[in-house]
């Protein structure tokens, strides 16, 4: 404590002040050691999907080594973008905001930063696994078996640290944020173990597999990084906009209707494909009922934001967030209508899903935690961020980066899909019509990746402390707390002097 | 198989069961009651409902300052 000075002006209540400032602090090192692992695995993610984003345009591109070859590079990606990137970041953020939120310390001082490496040591294990050949070849649980216990060991740490704020807490309201981080907290661990007995056991094989394959992978979205990525929207905009959210009662009502019909819309995906169709209506039932929640959300968010776009222009965190909470709206609509038999007919199987999957995971969730992450880095480290231009860099290359991406596929697919179904037409025809779109996926990604690179060096100095010191009301600077750094910098300069 | 099927029936119903006992628990507590303050339980009386608390590096003051709020009035007579 001593060395963060914290003074008490009249007009604010210094104990409150006192315990941000602390749970804060508590938050450091195992914030730091997940947002800086996420950064690191998000750089490594864009070249690998640089690499497959060429190679399915310019197939020769690297074929010679097999470790580089699509097969392997595609699932390095994926894996490495969620794994890496997304799970890191959501942990991060979640850990801070449950702090922050119940205004206690972060428990576990030495076992959580430990998880944050443990959690390393697992994804680098599967990332190299993959590489060399050893890939499970089950969608979005490609890494081997045994990092699991990687995985296992940190989300009971993260589980039982989340337990102990929940109780410990000092502010008896559940907030809405709150209720979506329990919930992913509880559901993630439960879906991973039982995915991977499922899609692992050699009882369970062909159809039965896909299914349990595809509940999950969509439960990794809606029951882990949705409400990630939603507690962080329910928390940041009214902070950051200084104003509570619209409609209260929606939003619980919201957290409530998710819990109840994400978990029956996992079979959409296999629209067509050789199983019962009931399997898959209850599929297409669930996702219809998602409308409720995200109307509730979509109004929620859009209310709040009602006459305060003006500080969009004044808050990098907003200005990500929004983004992230209007991707969120549209990726849930249009994955609701995706999900009907009559667009899948045309929309299945085409690059239309992925520009969909990255409305999702990039649109919407990336650049939430981008924004999570320019509110909270400041705040643990009690610095400024060193650059507003970088800052506005990194938002316009990733903006511009992904719509181009989302977009152009998007439309791309949704034609490749009549092409397809019209048979007069020869199939090297619909993948000649494709190219064109798939360059310009090379170009949108290396947009968004020179974004993450800027970002990363943004993170690099706010590690170094290139930033200036607690200024503004961001982090409550106030008159002593000025005085005291302004004599600090004094002080070392009489050092300097002295030495010299 | 029957691994298999105890596994997924028991995580089946105890994940049913945590979810009830949640929502009974919410009940119970109230903490469906007084949504208004909930709404309003993030801030404090440091950081209280209308002040926004995020800016670009180094716009921080100037519009703290003109945003006329608490913390903008601290400013304020600070630098007076
Ligand atoms: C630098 C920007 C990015 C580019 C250029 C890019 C490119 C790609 C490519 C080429 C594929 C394979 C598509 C196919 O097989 O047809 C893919 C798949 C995927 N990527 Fe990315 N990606 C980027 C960022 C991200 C991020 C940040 C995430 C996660 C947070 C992500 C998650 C995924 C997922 C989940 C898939 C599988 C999609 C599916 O099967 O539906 N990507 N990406």
């Amino acid at each position: 404590m001593a060395s963060i000075a914290v003074t008490k002006p009249a007009a604010v209540d210094s104990q409150e002040l006192l315990t941000r400032v602390q749970t804060d602090r508590s938050c450091r090192q195992t914030v730091l050691i997940y947002y800086t692992s996420a950064v690191f695995w998000l750089l490594l993610g864009s070249v690998l999907a640089i690499l497959a984003s060429l190679k399915m345009h310019i197939p020769g591109f690297l074929a010679e080594w097999e470790w580089l070859t699509f097969g392997r590079v595609r699932p390095a990606h994926l894996t490495s973008m969620i794994y890496g990137w997304a799970v890191m970041a959501a942990i991060g953020t979640l850990l801070w905001l449950q702090a922050r939120m119940g205004r206690v310390r972060l428990p576990l001082p030495l076992l959580l930063p430990v998880s944050g490496i443990v959690w390393n040591v697992g994804v680098a294990y599967g990332m190299i696994a993959i590489l060399i050949g050893y890939s499970t070849s089950t969608e979005w649980l490609e890494f081997p078996v045994p990092v699991l216990g990687f995985f296992g060991f940190c989300l009971v740490l993260v589980i039982y640290a989340s337990l102990v704020m929940m109780m410990r807490r000092k502010v008896h309201h559940t907030y809405v944020s709150q209720w979506y981080i329990y919930g992913g907290v509880l559901w993630f661990p439960f879906l991973y173990v039982s995915a991977l007995i499922l899609t692992q056991a050699p009882h369970v094989n062909g159809t039965v597999r896909a299914i349990a394959n595809w509940w999950f992978a969509h439960n990794v979205l809606g029951l882990w990084l949705t409400p990630i990525g939603l507690a962080s929207a329910y928390y940041f905009i009214p902070k950051v906009t200084g104003r509570p959210v619209h409609s209260y009662h929606l939003s619980l009502l919201g957290f409530w209707t998710l819990a109840l019909f994400y978990n029956w819309a996992g079979t959409h995906h296999l629209v067509g494909g050789p199983i019962p169709a009931w399997v898959i209506t209850v599929g297409i039932v669930g996702s219809m009922m998602m409308f409720i929640p995200v109307t509730t959300v979509a109004i929620n968010h859009h209310m709040t934001m009602l006459g305060q776009f003006g500080h969009l222009k004044t808050s990098p965190t907003l200005r990500f967030v929004v983004f992230g909470a209007m991707s969120y709206t549209l990726v849930s609509f249009h994955g609701s209508l995706a999900a009907l038999r009559s667009f899948s007919e045309v929309a299945h199987f085409t690059h239309h899903t992925i520009a969909h999957s990255h409305l999702g995971v990039y649109c919407f969730f990336t650049m939430m935690m981008f924004g999570a992450m320019y509110y909270i880095f400041p705040r643990i480290l009690r610095r400024e961020w060193s650059s507003a231009p970088l800052i506005k860099v990194h938002f316009w290359t990733t903006a511009i980066g992904s719509i181009i991406y989302v977009v152009g596929l998007g439309w791309a697919g949704l034609v490749q899909g009549w092409m397809m179904n019209n048979p007069d037409i020869a199939f090297m025809d619909v993948v000649k019509y494709t190219i064109p779109w798939l360059e310009s996926r090379s170009v949108a990604g290396t947009l968004m990746s020179i974004g993450h690179v800027v970002f990363a060096i943004l993170v690099w100095r706010m590690l170094r402390g290139d930033g200036a010191e607690q200024q503004g009301p961001t982090l409550f600077t106030t008159a002593r707390s000025l005085r005291a750094q302004r004599e600090r910098k004094a002080r070392a300069r009489e050092r300097a002097k002295g030495v010299a | 198989m029957l691994v298999v099927y105890v596994v997924i029936w028991s995580s089946a119903v105890l994940l049913g069961l945590s979810a009830v006992w949640g929502l009974v628990w919410a009940i119970r507590t109230g903490q469906f009651h007084g949504l208004r303050e909930g709404a309003e339980s993030i801030f404090d009386d440091g950081e209280p409902v209308g002040t926004p608390t995020d800016f670009f590096p180094g716009a921080a003051r100037s519009a703290a300052s003109a945003s006329g709020t608490k913390a903008g009035a601290m400013e304020e007579k600070w630098r007076r």
